[in-house]
């Protein structure tokens, strides 16, 4: 059969094509006028009222401090330091990621100078107690929204410079330091990382030896790969550091000890035996100036040692109140913690801005029709698209509320709660920081191009945002502490024979819970449920990880040797760890609020949330707590969640807060943002108020 | 001027004058300066909504009768009827006041007010909203309700926080008035006119038979001119506005206020500090937290929060201002208040907090925006 002549597929087509015109014609007779083009629509017109009050969910959102953040909204909002640009008639904020390196460094440091002056930073150093840690955590939190460089600046020299001098410091460094630092008389940065080591903290190469006859302390990089590396500030503001460093004292090494050198004099030059580098050019946080540092014999008083743990007294000696080494590093790590909280919950607010913009999106832009002549489907009528979108906003309450839950034990913490802390803060730190890049990566695909546009923000918080994963402990690192502590806190249960208390576990004590064979929808649905597959794999896989664990050390393996044998299991317990903690957290808050439209809207986000998990996390599969039926039951369950959602899309990103100005063009009127006219030179000096 | 089609008299508040696809509505009150009164809402409210399904009105005008466009709403009623318990009364006026906020907010057809006159609360709301605001060197704005124990309302924590930095807080809280230059400057007129071309203007617009806003601006540009601010304006201590207005809280404010005092010895400073001493106490505190909620939040929801916080103001749960205020302004006229609570540390949070709340009452409801079926989507409420 030979393939039709070029002659004939022309005729045809020309055939066709007449056809075509000529229906088209007898059709299009009545109405010469020229097909209606795309419009606008907004949002808020196909979407029905919410049943709940936005204000109220935003209020169980933000959890605190509402006003602050409202405040502080406006300052950046109002300001031109902050580049509000006009599109579509409404003004946004964010920064201008085209400007150089350099100038973004000035940016950033032009707008902390002006929120300085706001009064937007006062008592974050010298104020005390969890009403201050909780405004303090509020604010920063509006601040890494407009943007993360700023964010991550400020957080550098308040969390780390001003946490390490408020923790490891006594009053003589309080009283020396504090004040000036919160009024950025002095800037701070925070030398830990080094070329060589990074989460490996206790093998830093850098060393301090004392000079009793000066009453001076030596700083040495003794080779390339001490040189501090990474250090936000110190490429081009920072005047001060604190430098982690070996202690030698008269020939033995005490460990890592944290000391205060200064790097610059007040005009900016490079003080004598410090030498600077520039990081160069990253793949976000450019607003950043990240730095390494060599230390050549640099002499620093003996005062600048930072000393609640451990000194050196005036002739060199060692005095230490912790004698277990372990136990006086791990105090070392402790303002780590404050910084691990800052990023799970900026990381939440981020997956809030990628979502609201994608989700405002897709509820404005169309894609093909499913039936000729009838209008374009939106693309949150896609249930595909659901699939993607609302999932994603369904955990991303779950994690709002496990960011609130971890500010709070932190402010309140207390000597014992500091293992609780430490655990609690790896594990969310890592989960909701993945959680922050996937929604990230979900939210640009689902803009389609228009994900690509800098000026839309999505596709730049991607990396602007993957730093996350890495600094301030790699997740994966984090959450091999997560599980190492659930396996010590269960060999030590067994050793002793008493009860699970902390982390969470208590329901170990119980008898294993049971979960039906047959799952129905209101099952699936049931907090009893959801609490009682999330509490079983827990168990069932801290069990099976003590098990193996306890296998390969029979074997003649070292513990060390046998926890990295032991990663998969190692892996999905710290999953199923956090996963059951952040449900508790979900359940906690859904319980303070009283019966009514807010309060089903929750239970709903909550089964989205934990079907979701149960649908992709492959551990329930591959440990028989569902079966392939039931497996197939819930992914069933998932669609219908999505389509319940889909109506109150809208409003669930409303209740997020987020001021229009801190979203983008794509999210509002994205047909006038990107007009013809838009790009005209604008006439008459007369613009209406309209913002 | 030909009015046609209106039942014209003296006790005729708004008068209709119609030119083909025109439609001008003249607030006629002018011994009270064009307050508005609970029957010229209604009737604003019925046009309004006729003229946007009426294919043949293409643009509404909207001017006063007098030396006033308008002084603001009919408040002395209101005193009236919370004096003799009948807040409700009340909150019907504000209800349908701020419904006639939202729906020239959101109204699909151009309203070009023209400002020749005092433009005072009220007033503001029944022209700021629409497309056009012309001023003219007779113009004086003010929003003077921290004075009266109110609030800037009628949409003004929507307004005022949209004007450059915080110049919104300094005339939201301090009362300031603000001629027609300043007006154009801050945004809250989209054009100036000379006065002497007014009635050439609206003979051209009178011919206009499109709701195209780039045609009707381009007929109003050929009669605007570009005022200058005068030396003294305070808009060109917008740096000092800024760096004080911005603070966190009234306190905080005024105490920047008193640091830029010691700096410069300099009247405007002190009379501004004056100003918000004499204000109420309380009327300052939920202002600033009613503007800076407002620049977060879209129109409907400031109308929404507005309705919640004149509610509690008629109610007198906290404080009895408004009563006081107006007592001592426009009844007495002595002009010496006696606030109560009278001093700012005397207001404690949740005392604050009471205002944006919801009104304990069986009957009470939030303020229902209507559909529209026309939103201009800058004016869409999200929160």
């Amino acid at each position: 059969m030979g393939s039709p002549s070029p002659a004939d597929q022309v005729s045809r087509r020309a055939q066709a094509l007449a056809g075509h015109l000529r229906g088209l014609h007898t059709s299009m007779e009545p109405s010469l006028s020229p097909s209606p083009c795309l419009q606008y629509s907004p949002p808020e017109l196909a979407s029905p009222p919410s049943d709940f009050n936005l204000s109220d969910m935003r209020k169980l959102m933000d959890g605190h401090n509402l006003q602050d953040r409202d405040w502080l909204f406006g300052l950046m909002i109002q300001s031109k330091l902050f580049n509000p640009r006009v599109a579509g008639g409404r003004v946004f904020v964010s920064p201008d990621y085209n400007q150089s390196m350099e100038q973004q460094r000035e940016m950033t440091m032009k707008r902390i100078h002006y929120l300085l002056d706001c009064g937007v930073f006062q008592e974050w150093l010298t104020g005390r107690g969890p009403e201050v840690e909780m405004r303090k955590f509020a604010l920063h939190e509006v601040i890494g929204m407009y943007d993360h460089s700023l964010a991550v600046k400020l957080g550098v020299h308040y969390f780390l410079w001003g946490g390490a001098i408020q923790f490891f410091g006594t009053k003589r460094h309080h009283d020396k330091w504090l004040r000036d630092s919160e009024n950025y008389v002095i800037k701070g940065c925070f030398a830990m990382t080094e070329l060589g080591h990074g989460s490996n903290v206790r093998g830093i190469e850098t060393v301090t030896t004392y000079d009793s006859k000066t009453g001076e302390f030596v700083i040495n990089s003794p080779c390339e790969s001490a040189q501090k590396y990474w250090i936000g500030g110190a490429a081009n503001h920072a005047t001060h550091t604190i430098v982690f460093s070996q202690l030698n004292i008269n020939g033995k090494s005490e460990g890592v000890h944290a000391f205060i050198a200064q790097i610059r004099d007040t005009d900016g030059n490079i003080c004598p035996n410090v030498r600077v580098a520039d990081c160069g050019h990253k793949i976000g946080l450019n607003g950043v100036d990240n730095g390494r540092i060599w230390f050549d014999n640099v002499r620093i008083p003996r005062e600048n040692l930072l000393n609640s743990v451990a000194d050196v007294s005036p002739d060199g000696q060692y005095l230490s109140a912790i004698k277990d080494p372990d136990q006086r590093f791990a105090a070392f790590l402790a303002p780590l913690t404050s910084g691990r909280v800052t990023i799970a919950t900026s990381a939440v607010y981020s997956s809030k801005m990628s979502l609201a913009i994608a989700i405002r999106y897709s509820l404005t832009r169309r894609a093909f029709s499913i039936t000729p002549n009838q209008p374009e489907v939106l693309l949150l009528d896609y249930p595909s698209h659901q699939r993607r979108l609302l999932p994603l906003l369904a955990k991303t309450y779950a994690m709002s509320f496990a960011a609130n839950y971890l500010k709070m034990i932190y402010v309140k913490r207390t000597p014992e709660s500091n293992k609780t802390i430490h655990v609690v803060s790896s594990a969310f730190k890592a989960i909701l920081t993945w959680h922050n890049m996937r929604t990230l990566q979900e939210c640009r695909e689902a803009c389609g191009g228009q994900g690509l546009k800098t000026e839309n923000r999505i596709g730049q918080m991607k990396g602007e945002y993957d730093v996350q994963s890495t600094f301030e402990g790699d997740n994966n690192v984090l959450m091999q502490q997560v599980s190492k502590a659930l396996l010590a806190e269960y060999i030590a249960v067994q050793k002793r024979n008493r009860p699970f208390k902390g982390l969470g576990l208590e329901h170990m004590n119980k008898s294993c819970p049971v979960v039906p064979s047959q799952l129905t929808s209101s099952t699936l649905r049931s907090s009893q449920f959801q609490t009682d597959i999330f509490c079983l794999r827990e168990r069932d896989l801290l069990i099976r990880f003590a098990a193996e664990m306890s296998q390969l050390q029979a074997q003649g393996l070292s513990r060390e040797y046998a926890l990295l044998q032991s990663y998969q299991l190692a892996e999905d317990l710290g999953r199923a760890f956090s996963d059951r903690a952040i449900l508790q957290t979900f359940l906690d808050a859904e319980a303070a609020v009283s019966s009514g439209p807010l309060k089903s809207m929750l239970s709903l986000l909550r089964s989205m949330h934990v079907l979701i998990i149960l649908e992709e996390d492959a551990s329930f599969l591959r440990y028989g707590y569902l079966s392939p039926d039931n497996a197939a039951g819930i992914r069933k369950e998932v669609t219908i969640l999505c389509s319940e959602l889909r109506p109150h899309a809208l409003a669930l990103v409303s209740s997020f807060g987020i001021p229009d100005a801190f979203l983008s063009p794509i999210a509002f009127n994205w047909i006038d943002a990107n007009s013809w006219s838009s790009v005209q030179p604008q006439q008459g000096a007369t613009v209406p108020l309209q913002i | 001027m030909a009015p046609l089609g209106s039942t014209r008299g003296d006790t005729d508040q708004v008068l209709i004058d119609k030119n083909l696809f025109v439609r001008t509505l003249v607030l006629n009150r002018p011994r009270q300066l064009n307050a508005l009164s609970s029957q010229m809402i209604s009737k604003l409210l019925e046009l309004f909504l006729a003229y946007e399904e009426d294919s043949n009105v293409k643009l509404v005008i909207m001017k006063g009768n007098g030396r006033a466009f308008c002084s603001g709403g009919d408040v002395a009623a209101v005193v009236h009827d919370i004096n003799r318990g009948n807040w409700k009364i009340g909150a019907k006026f504000f209800w349908e006041e701020y419904i006639l906020n939202y729906v020239m907010a959101t109204y699909s057809k151009p309203q070009v007010s023209i400002l020749n006159g005092i433009v005072m609360g009220g007033g503001a709301g029944a022209s700021v909203h629409g497309r056009f605001r012309i001023a003219t060197e007779n113009s004086v704005f003010a929003m003077p309700e921290t004075a009266l124990g109110l609030f800037p309302d009628v949409g003004a924590s929507y307004f005022l926080s949209r004007f450059p930095g915080f110049f919104g807080e300094y005339v939201g809280l301090t009362g300031a008035r603000l001629d027609g230059a300043e007006m154009l400057a801050c945004g809250l007129a989209t054009h100036f006119v000379p006065s002497a071309r007014l009635s050439s203007l609206e003979a051209a617009l009178h011919k206009l038979d499109s709701s195209d806003p780039a045609i009707i601006s381009a007929v109003i540009d050929e009669y605007s001119l570009q005022p200058y601010l005068k030396d003294k304006s305070t808009y060109h201590r917008l740096d000092i506005i800024n760096r004080c207005f911005s603070r966190r809280t009234i306190e905080e404010i005024l105490s920047a206020l008193e640091r830029e005092a010691v700096k410069s010895a300099d009247d405007w400073i002190s009379s501004t500090i004056q100003s918000l001493q004499k204000a109420s106490p309380t009327s300052l505190k939920i202002s600033l937290r009613s503007i800076r909620e407002g620049r977060v939040q879209g129109v409907g929801q400031c109308l929404i929060r507005e309705y919640r916080m004149v509610c509690h103001v008629m109610r007198g749960e906290v404080s009895k201002d408004f009563v006081e205020g107006c007592r001592a302004i426009l009844f007495d006229k002595d002009k010496n208040p006696k606030w109560e609570p009278s001093r700012l540390d005397q207001l404690n949070d949740s005392m604050i907090d009471q205002y944006f709340s919801r009104v304990d009452d069986e009957e009470w409801e939030d303020l229902k925006l209507p559909a529209r079926s026309s939103y201009t989507a800058s004016a869409l409420a999200k929160l």
